[in-house]
């Protein structure tokens, strides 16, 4: 505490006295993707904050109903980089349920091999980020080093290391053939050999414990009432996860459990520990599905209506509502479509992101802590419209100063070392 | 998960508020399968905050989504709930529908029993020009902080058309500068 007082006086004297709303622009070299937020600070305790979100807002809802079903089918896989195969999962499932179209159980299996591969490289960036904003680059450089293992596969599976294009509706576009599966055998030996490793070196170590305990808490009651989703509900005690509760795809064949940091033997806190808990044993729980799939996969045709003339002929005569879920890396998806006869496009389109319901559980989150534990409290729901460009901090007299990431994560580096002694 | 209970409890609570219900059964699982279900129940507006009253006192119930669907004359908005969380099968689907004329688009806030709809119903004011009663926040949340209008409503398209050919032309102006 105290030490970089000097730097926020320097700053606040530059500003004094002047308060003003900074519409952040959408685009910064550091940043996949921009969000403001608004603090307000009692020293260095964060006392309040406003969260800005949609500048990356695309109006992918409205582009979709004004395209056919499977134009609509090809942006629900761009509504993110790395959930690309979540959204299509839940976009195609409310369709077929809306249209009553059947779904063959081959390619129920491969779309929940490819989902469940999905979670291991997003619990594996999202590992690695938290590491880098804690300070520990040769941490994030061996994870997503590890990381690779998995976009591999996926190239090597699907001809794509993003945007499989994997899933269309009544079925799935490609096979995974015999040949192949011992690649991904490679990979499941690879990831379980590791495992323990990753787990010593994010959950044994002092200082990653020191940074990330008790920082950046969500308690179980603020995570329901707050419809928290996830990974980010999960660590707070709350035993909510889409594949366990109202099973779909080949996850209704698996006694699928949500992992809380009571599987590690721990009490649930709901800190940013807790989240680094879930998600890597939700790694180990993925390569347990894979492997499970690729040893009961059963055989037979990949879609129901595999010739797209007649799939688009089908699905402009369906009408009826539809309700679509699937447990994304980060939280439910949730998609909802309303189909009318006649019509080649969706009349109704509403599709939730994780983001989208753990939005709220960061304010609970910052609250009390320091400003050096903002990027890793950023981090922890690994939200989508991910990091900061530029946080903009208003003291408790009302005098603002806008702060550039790299500043913050210096100070979070600072704060490691200084930790460390 | 006892969707005749569900469905008579929600009945008895709300009386003539409570207008019909659907049920939607699907069978899941290609080895051992099972049974999930997506349950609609539409309600007078004004019976709206009770219906999720009782949700909120029966059940711990989860607001995934509110969705806003443009009837042309009317707009419906669905509240998508999900309840039984925790348990293997344990859950289901639960939306409240209640339909709102154009001429009167208000809804009260259900955030003073469930937090976290906040975000949700920000998104509903912004993009389908609904008065949300009562709401503690009623800033544009995704859309920009000025932007009035209402991008997701089929009788506004061509203000839309309007305001969106206007940001483009002038983003595509100081882009060239």
């Amino acid at each position: 505490m105290g030490m970089n007082n000097q730097s926020i006086n320097l700053e606040i004297g530059q500003c004094a006295a002047t308060t003003y709303s900074v519409p952040v622009g959408p685009v910064h070299p550091a940043l996949k993707e921009p969000i403001r937020f608004s603090f307000n600070l009692d020293g260095e305790r964060i006392v309040g904050v406003d969260i800005k979100p949609g500048f990356a807002h695309r109006g992918i809802e409205y582009m979709g109903m004004k395209r056919n079903l499977i134009q609509a089918l090809y942006l629900s896989e761009r509504i993110c980089g790395i959930c690309s195969i979540s959204h299509p999962l839940a976009f195609t499932q409310a369709v077929e349920n809306a249209a009553g179209i059947e779904v063959p159980p081959r390619a129920q299996y491969i779309r929940t091999i490819i989902g469940e591969l999905e979670r291991i490289h997003s619990h594996l960036l999202w590992a690695g980020v938290g590491a880098h904003e804690l300070g520990f680059d040769t941490l994030l450089h061996l994870t997503w080093n590890v990381r690779e293992k998995t976009m591999d596969l996926l190239e090597q599976l699907t001809g794509n290391r993003v945007d499989y294009a994997i899933p269309i509706f009544s079925g799935v576009r490609r096979d995974i053939p015999e040949e192949k599966t011992h690649l991904a055998y490679e990979a499941i030996d690879y990831y379980r050999g590791l495992l323990q490793q990753m787990i010593d070196a994010y959950l044994h170590d002092k200082s990653v414990e020191l940074r990330t305990r008790n920082v950046g808490v969500l308690t179980y009651d603020q995570a329901v009432e707050l419809c928290a989703a996830g990974p980010t509900t999960r660590a707070s005690g709350v035993k909510k996860d889409v594949r366990q509760d109202m099973p779909y795809l080949a996850y209704a064949d698996m006694a699928i459990e949500a992992i809380t940091p009571e599987a590690f033997g721990t009490e649930p806190i709901g800190d940013v520990y807790d989240n680094i808990i879930v998600r890597l044993l939700e790694v180990a729980q993925a390569i347990d599905i894979i492997e499970y799939c690729l040893e009961n996969m059963p055989s037979g045709e990949l879609m129901s209506i595999p010739k797209v003339p007649a799939l688009l002929a089908a699905l402009k005569k369906a009408s009826g509502e539809g309700i679509g879920r699937h447990e994304a890396p980060r939280g439910e998806v949730f998609h909802y479509v309303r189909l009318e006869e006649g019509v080649e496009e969706a009349v109704a389109w509403k599709v939730k992101a994780p983001t989208y319901s753990n939005l709220m559980s960061w304010v609970p989150k910052f609250l009390g802590d320091e400003i050096a534990d903002v990027p890793i409290i950023a981090a922890s729901i690994d939200p989508c419209m991910c990091c900061m460009d530029r946080a903009h901090f208003a003291d408790a007299q009302g005098n603002t100063s806008v702060r550039m990431k790299q500043e913050l994560v210096r100070l979070s580096r600072e704060k490691t070392r200084r930790i460390c002694g | 998960m006892n969707v005749a209970n569900l469905f008579a409890s929600f009945r008895s609570a709300l009386g003539d508020g409570y207008l019909e219900d659907r049920t939607i059964e699907r069978t899941v699982g290609t080895v051992e399968t099972g049974t999930v279900y997506d349950l609609w129940i539409v309600v007078e507006r004004d019976r709206l905050h009770d219906a999720v009253a009782h949700l909120c006192e029966a059940y711990d119930p989860h607001l995934s989504v509110i969705s806003g669907d443009d009837l042309g004359e009317t707009l419906a908005l669905n509240y998508h709930f999900t309840v039984g969380w925790g348990a293997r099968y344990g859950e289901a689907t639960v939306t409240l529908r209640t339909v709102l004329p154009k001429s009167d688009l208000t809804v009260p806030t259900i955030t003073d029993l469930l937090p976290g709809a906040q975000t949700s119903e920000r998104e509903k004011i912004e993009f389908l020009g609904v008065d949300v009663v009562g709401i503690p926040d009623d800033r544009n949340i995704f859309l920009p902080e000025d932007m009035t209008i209402h991008p997701w409503r089929k009788d506004l398209e061509e203000e839309t058309a309007k305001e969106v050919k206007r940001m483009v032309k002038w983003e595509g102006r100081h882009g060239h500068e």
